[in-house]
């Protein structure tokens, strides 16, 4: 894919639950950014709002940027959307007779605790699965049946089938129809044969069978993944359908690529097929950001933070890989798609503040006073302290220059509130209350990242600290040093994390074969099961108009110890097709990762090892221009200093003065030494004692121990 | 209904009385067992809620209804001979 | 302590919880461990008292505090820094000797500050029969390794003797060890993040801040307790094993902040291994006590306070060594589960306040089938069916039982898929799904059970062994309240289709009902049976228990029920009185059909009679 004429604009979108972020830039200009309020279920005047936005910036109105643009870059929230409204189909589901409580019964208890923080799991009585997608009286169970091995023991039953979707779309009225049935990933014969049969009989009804959307072991998670795509499905090709429509309306006539939730991009008729695919793109966007600005930093290992009003995510990049979540869930639904890992806790600026009412012990999140009426400062009716409020008590916000000036702060309402709300039934007085507010949210955060670098076997100490979103900048300073980490970036798209994410990405295909195999096994075994994707993948990314130089075809493998359940991804190093040496240096680097992520001495090599899943990861190299950095100045950041202020300063134990930067004033080369806070047009960055901020070549902020 | 509610089916009236919840009909002084005063159907629990009930041979429901609306007020699963189950509520 | 420490405090201390189980599941990488997360980890005082209980199997939170006490009053003046102590003497703290606490001491500056204590149900102990479950056996001592207290690391160092004399002692070794090894990684990782919790805010303010933490508890609890009614309620709760019917009956007492757990009358000891020592008896009630009491509470020595057990020596709940006890956490525990669920719903559903926190029982009898053999890889496989985690929700007062729903002992079970309990046994499924008609009829019913049936399929050996360990097929464990009825009672059976085949008769390999099957279906109960050949199992577990008059259900709720095949037409009309007509509620006839059943209501003698 290359530019075309004169259209030299890279555009990315991405709609988010609450804001809809445009980035864009092209070869020779800086980055500029756009944001605009999303606006489901109509998503697309959001789009069209923010890309306005950005063109703004850059003087020229939105349909000339458009027909200057040669590749539009899209991540969208609107399947989640679907998912969180139950706007989605009326939709049914046929699966193996005898199995027909697969997806109601969510694995017992599962359904009803997963998703749930941990004081709602000790309190299993008010607990209770989510109404499901497909009620029981939708479901039908047809004659068939395969196992273990592929083999068909029972064939499928043609006329049941029929009469299942005859009386599902005739009677039940049903509009998508999802077919699970066991075992269907090692053989999906009589899927697909349902599958013909639907299309005879019910070709208007959307279809989605298990053995395409999700090839996996695991019937009950499989099942849940086709009900999602299908429930989803017309709402997400709908969408692509009607927005790609809409630009070339406006005289973009380049590619539409949407975002998946693996962190790469899909042409636009893929997409629409895959509605699972877009959940959570955003996030997954954002740590690809994460990776791309690590890349030209030369930092390959990275724990990205998102703090937006709401939620506080992290990403881990380790080695410039990203792990894929084990068990995602979409509101309390369980899916299995190739989705990066991103945790969140809810904690963020709206966070409400309060004491527990039986203890007085105070506590942050994860209820959330969100954007509106938000928090009390804004003087929005807000009437709960939030976190945000505390920022300004401990002196980090300034009242004049919030958002560049578009909201003046109201901070005698906000002390007001927390002193009655806060410090009075503390019996502190407001600073030293809101100094220890401010310690409990960055404990929480420290504690949560501590525990996901624990999960993955990783010591925080050799890790860089990405901060995006709104309120990072404010507490990464604090958290950030107790981690220990190397360093802190703030960067200069802090705010539009997932939209420059899209900046970075690939197309990428996710292929994979499901299939145990003893490790090692015969290497020309391992290329026969690969050469099917291979070619499926090749002639994909051709018909995407891919050169073979722009292509790149990744590797991986999961392994695991016989009778042992963690299965551990394991990158082919080299690539395919592989030889005896590549087979027995897998199986070595298994075990490397392996006692990495699971401890000295968990190996457990006696039943020997054994390979489940091949995976193969195809990559369309999308060429785009580079992004430019600016000249180095010197160190002296005088020229923006706006001020001085009490501060909270941690290492006095208080509130100190520090100096206070206006970032729009600062140059590439300044180095703002701490205390002191640095304000940006949409957020604040404070740089404790002992630490000193440096502006880089690309204006991201970069935050390090003296 | 008035009362000081002691069990889901139950209360406590001012006469200290426990009464139905559902009527009022009165069964007994407070503080006091008041099974005694409730009717009575003690049968095989096998077949009582369907067909999964049928390995229960041995074992009886006892279902203690109030004498003046009918509410069934208690269950108990009980081997024959076996003494009420007594549940006394101080309020 | 001021309020902001104690709050950055605790909650470090409930990650440093989760740290240690997340290595424990890493370590371990076995299917029980983290599939069904039979596992707990947790935190104990200097003096063994229980400080922080982790989301496990809660009947083990108080059983670890007994495994500190007793190695703290066995080995005192012998615990060193980096040592790690293991226990499984269910006559010393332990559950059954499968279940084996590690229980290592944490020292700060040279003084011993706190504890971590940690349980895997370990592969295999040894015991008659693979896996430990042993119905046949008839005393202690055939129920595999059993330790009072042993030392098994010092200082940081693995006494090899001691591991090689256990490893030597159980089937499959390397399984074994590897149990160990998770959770001497688990107590690893809770000393270091102690000991990184205490370098930053100090030993002292870190054990004010953990002696507050209790003592809230304690006042919280108490507060909650005086909230609640004096009073007294009953539980009675059968269960048969073989020629044995025992009972377990409960009193529970509660006066002013203060409750008492009075077994007393309840049967003998068995001579079967269902029995309770003490202690199981005392975790026993403590596992519904603090999801059902303590929901806003941090589990730990506060709430153990003002609390009081009598059970009679001899008894079924408090067994005299050396009665055998290798299925107590499938047997007597789960009668102690559910008397205490049921006394403590009563006290709930005496008061206004919180009536809402009051549920039925679920899941009453904990069924478990385990299996042995080897698998289609000629590996040997040893485990658990993971249905019993599927379990069934009791009915609450404002909502039905959950179909499926889990149990309140284990608060975050899961039952595998059938995928991969078939990529793991010899076996194939003929069906598995939620049973109709199983939860108790209420006003709001108990969630329905599950019913599967498995046969043998590319077995090595022809088939492969499980066991049944009984109760709950007689009696209904799961007590419905205020007026709901029991949950059904669990049923297995041993469909004999190898006789059948063998007398000319086709047997169907594809029923998908009990009653589609072809061999005669043999109850069976208790003890180990094969799997083989064209012979099924089929197994159906307990409903939950019901709650309120069925006669108050609303009819669209039943006729719902009916829609989606969770309660059959015939139930409707008998038990609730609704009565159908074309698939709608027929209003009138089921007017009634209730006038007419509480007409026989009336009808019924008074019980004094
Ligand atoms: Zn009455």
């Amino acid at each position: 894919m290359s530019q075309q004429g004169d259209a030299r604009y890279v555009v990315a979108t991405d709609v988010g639950g609450t804001c809809t972020d445009a980035v864009l830039f092209a070869a020779g200009e800086p980055v500029r950014l756009g944001k605009a309020l999303s606006t489901p279920p109509d998503f697309a005047d959001g789009v069209l709002a923010a890309v306005a936005a950005a063109a703004e910036s850059i003087a020229i109105a939105t349909d000339e940027l458009l027909a200057r643009t040669a590749l539009f870059m899209h991540g969208s929230t609107v399947v989640d959307n679907a998912l969180f409204t139950r706007s989605g189909a009326r939709t049914g589901l046929i699966t193996t007779e005898g199995f027909e409580d697969t997806l109601t019964m969510t694995r017992g208890a599962y359904g009803r605790w997963a998703g749930l923080t941990e004081d709602g799991i000790k309190h299993p009585v008010a607990t209770d699965r989510a109404p499901p997608l497909v009620p029981g009286a939708h479901t039908r169970g047809v004659p068939e049946r395969v196992d273990y091995k592929g083999a068909v023991l029972r064939e499928l039953d043609e006329d049941a089938v029929r009469q299942a979707v005859r009386s599902l779309v005739d009677d039940d009225e049903v509009e998508a129809l999802a077919v699970s049935f066991l075992w269907s990933f090692y053989n999906d014969s009589h899927e697909r044969r349902v599958g013909e049969l639907i299309r005879e009989i019910a070709p208007g009804v959307y279809v989605t069978l298990s053995s395409e959307i999700a090839p996996v072991p695991g019937e009950y998670e499989r099942a849940s993944t086709t009900v999602i795509n299908a429930y989803a499905g017309r709402i997400a090709s709908d969408y692509i359908t009607s927005l790609q429509a809409l630009l070339r309306g406006r005289g973009y006539d380049g590619p539409l690529l949407v975002m998946q939730g693996y962190g790469g991009l899909l042409p636009a008729e893929e997409a629409a097929e895959r509605a699972v695919g877009m959940l959570e793109c955003g996030p997954a966007a954002g740590v690809i950001g994460s990776r791309h600005l690590g890349s030209l930093m030369e930092d390959e290992d990275i724990i990205a933070c998102d703090m937006g009003g709401t939620t506080f995510k992290v990403g881990v990049i380790q080695g410039g890989t990203i792990d894929y979540a084990r068990e995602p869930m979409v509101d309390r639904f369980h899916y299995v798609a190739p989705k990066i890992e991103v945790v969140s806790i809810g904690a963020g600026g709206g966070s409400i503040v309060s004491l527990d009412p039986a203890t007085g012990v105070p506590g942050v999140g994860p209820a959330s006073a969100g954007a509106r009426p938000g928090p009390v400062c804004y003087g929005l009716g807000g009437n709960e302290p939030t976190l945000t409020d505390v920022m300004l008590l401990v002196g980090y916000m300034d009242p004049g220059t919030f958002l560049g000036g578009t909201i003046t702060l109201d901070a005698e309402r906000a002390r007001q509130i927390f002193t009655e709300k806060v410090a009075t039934p503390l019996g502190m007085s407001v600073e030293d209350a809101a100094i220890g507010i401010y310690r409990i949210a960055a404990a929480q955060i420290t504690d949560l990242i501590h525990e996901i670098t624990v999960e993955r076997g990783l010591d925080p100490r050799d890790f860089v600290l990405h901060a995006f979103g709104g309120s990072c900048g404010l507490l990464c300073g604090v958290f950030g040093a107790e981690l220990g980490v190397r360093r802190i970036v703030v960067p200069y798209t802090a705010s539009v994390n997932a939209a420059f994410g899209l900046l970075s990405a690939d197309i990428v295909h996710e292929y994979s074969v499901t299939k145990t195999l003893p490790a090692p096994s015969p290497a020309a075994e391992i290329n026969e099961i690969y050469a099917p994707m291979l070619a499926r993948a090749r002639e994909q990314l051709a018909s995407e108009g891919f050169a073979d130089d722009a292509i790149a075809l990744d590797w991986s493998v999961d392994l695991r110890y016989s009778r042992q359940v963690h299965e551990v991804t394991t990158p082919v190093a080299g690539g395919g097709p592989m030889d005896e040496d590549a087979v027995a240096r897998l199986t070595a680097d298994f075990e490397a990762l392996y006692e990495r992520k699971f401890g000295k001495g968990s190996a457990y090599r006696a039943a020997g090892t054994e390979m489940t899943m091949f995976r193969l990861t195809a990559r369309g190299l999308v060429e785009r221009p580079r992004v430019e950095t600016a000249a180095l100045n010197g160190a002296d950041p005088e020229a923006a200093l706006i001020g001085r202020r009490d501060v909270l300063v941690e290492a006095e134990g208080g509130l100190a003065p520090a100096n206070i930067y206006d970032f729009e004033r600062l140059v590439p080369g300044n180095v703002v030494a701490g205390p002191a806070v640095i304000h940006t047009p949409i957020t604040t960055i404070v740089v404790q004692s002992g630490q000193s901020g440096r502006v880089d070549a690309y204006r991201n902020t970069i935050i390090e121990r003296d | 209904m008035s009362g000081t509610r002691i069990s889901a089916t139950l209360v406590v009236n001012d006469d200290r009385t426990i009464a139905c919840m559902a009527c009022g009909h009165a069964l007994g002084p407070a503080g006091e067992p008041w099974k005694k005063s409730a009717r009575l159907d003690e049968g095989p629990m096998q077949g009582a809620g369907g067909a999964p009930y049928s390995n229960a041979e041995r074992v009886l429901l006892r279902r203690f209804f109030c004498p003046g609306c009918g509410a069934l007020l208690d269950t108990e699963s009980a081997l024959a001979g076996d003494p009420f189950l007594t549940d006394i509520v101080r309020v | 302590m001021d309020a902001i420490t104690f709050s950055i405090i605790r909650h470090r201390l409930f990650r440093v919880i989760d740290e240690a189980v997340i290595t424990l599941k890493h370590v371990s990488g076995s299917a029980i461990t983290n599939e069904g997360h039979d596992l707990m980890v947790s935190l104990y005082r200097a003096d063994g008292s229980l400080l922080m209980g982790g989301v496990g199997f809660l009947h083990h939170l108080t059983s670890a505090a007994e495994a500190c006490k007793a190695v703290i009053r066995r080995f005192e003046g012998d615990i060193g820094e980096g040592d790690v102590f293991l226990t499984n003497c269910p006559y010393t703290a332990a559950l059954h000797t499968s279940d084996i606490y590690l229980v290592a001491p944490i020292h700060h500056d040279g003084r011993l500050v706190a504890w971590s204590a940690c349980f895997v149900h370990v592969y295999d102990i040894g015991a008659m029969v693979p896996g430990g479950f042993s119905p046949d056996s008839r005393d202690i001592f055939t129920e595999g390794f059993s330790s009072p207290g042993i030392k098994l690391v010092e200082g940081g160092t693995m006494r090899r003797d001691v591991m090689d004399t256990l490893l030597n002692m159980v089937r499959a070794p390397e399984m074994v060890a590897l149990d160990l090894s998770s959770m001497i990684a688990a107590n690893n990782v809770a000393r270091e993040r102690m000991g990184a919790l205490i370098d930053k805010y100090g030993a002292e303010p870190v054990d004010e801040a953990c002696a507050a933490l209790v003592d809230q508890s304690e006042t919280l609890f108490r507060k909650r307790l005086r909230e609640l009614p004096d009073g007294r309620w009953e539980a009675r709760q059968y269960f048969d094993i073989e020629d044995e019917t025992c009972r377990v009956l409960l009193a529970m007492t509660k006066e002013g902040d203060e409750l008492t757990f009075d077994f007393t009358g309840s049967s003998p000891q068995s001579h079967y291994g269902i029995n309770c020592t003490y202690w199981a008896s005392w975790g026993g009630f403590f596992a519904p006590l603090f999801p059902l009491l303590c929901y806003d509470i941090t589990w730990n020595d506060g709430v153990l306070r003002p609390i009081k057990m009598i059970a009679p020596e001899g008894s079924v709940v408090n067994c005299t060594r050396p009665a055998p006890v290798s299925l107590a956490t499938v047997g007597a525990i789960q009668s102690v589960n559910n008397a205490a669920c049921t006394c403590i719903a009563k006290m709930l559903s005496a008061s206004e306040k919180y009536a809402k926190e009051a549920t039925a029982v679920w899941h009453g009898s904990h069924f478990a089938i385990f299996m042995f053999g080897l698998n289609q890889r000629r590996q040997e496989a040893i485990g658990i069916l993971t249905e019993t985690f599927g379990g069934a929700g009791g009915a609450r007062t404002w909502a039905d039982g959950i179909d499926v729903g889990g149990e309140i002992p284990n608060p975050i079970g899961r039952m595998a898929n059938v995928e991969t309990t078939e990529a793991t046994f010899p076996v194939r499924y003929l069906f598995r799904r939620a049973r109709p008609d199983t939860g108790g009829p209420g006003r709001w019913r108990g969630g329905n059970s599950i019913e599967f049936a498995l046969v043998q399929h590319d077995s090595p050996e022809g088939g492969i062994n499980y066991v049944v360990s009984g109760k709950g097929t007689e009696f209904s464990m799961s007590e419905g309240l205020g007026g709901g009825y029991a949950g059904a009672p669990c049923a297995y059976r041993w469909v004999h289709n190898n006789e059948a085949g063998e007398a000319g008769r086709n047997v169907n390999p594809f029923p998908t009902e009990l009653d589609e099957m072809t061999g005669e279906a043999e109850t069976i109960s208790w003890g180990v049976f094969p799997l083989k050949g064209e012979d099924a199992l089929y197994v159906r577990s307990d409903g939950g228990g019901g709650f309120g008059d069925p006669l108050e259900r609303e009819p669209a709720r039943v006729q719902a029920d009916i829609e989606s095949g969770m309660v059959s037409e015939g139930v409707a009309a008998s038990v609730y009185g609704v009565v159908m007509a074309n698939g709608a509620v027929d209003e009138d006839a089921t007017r009634a059909r209730r006038e007419a059943l509480r007409a026989t209501r009336l009808a019924t003698p008074m019980a004094a009679e």
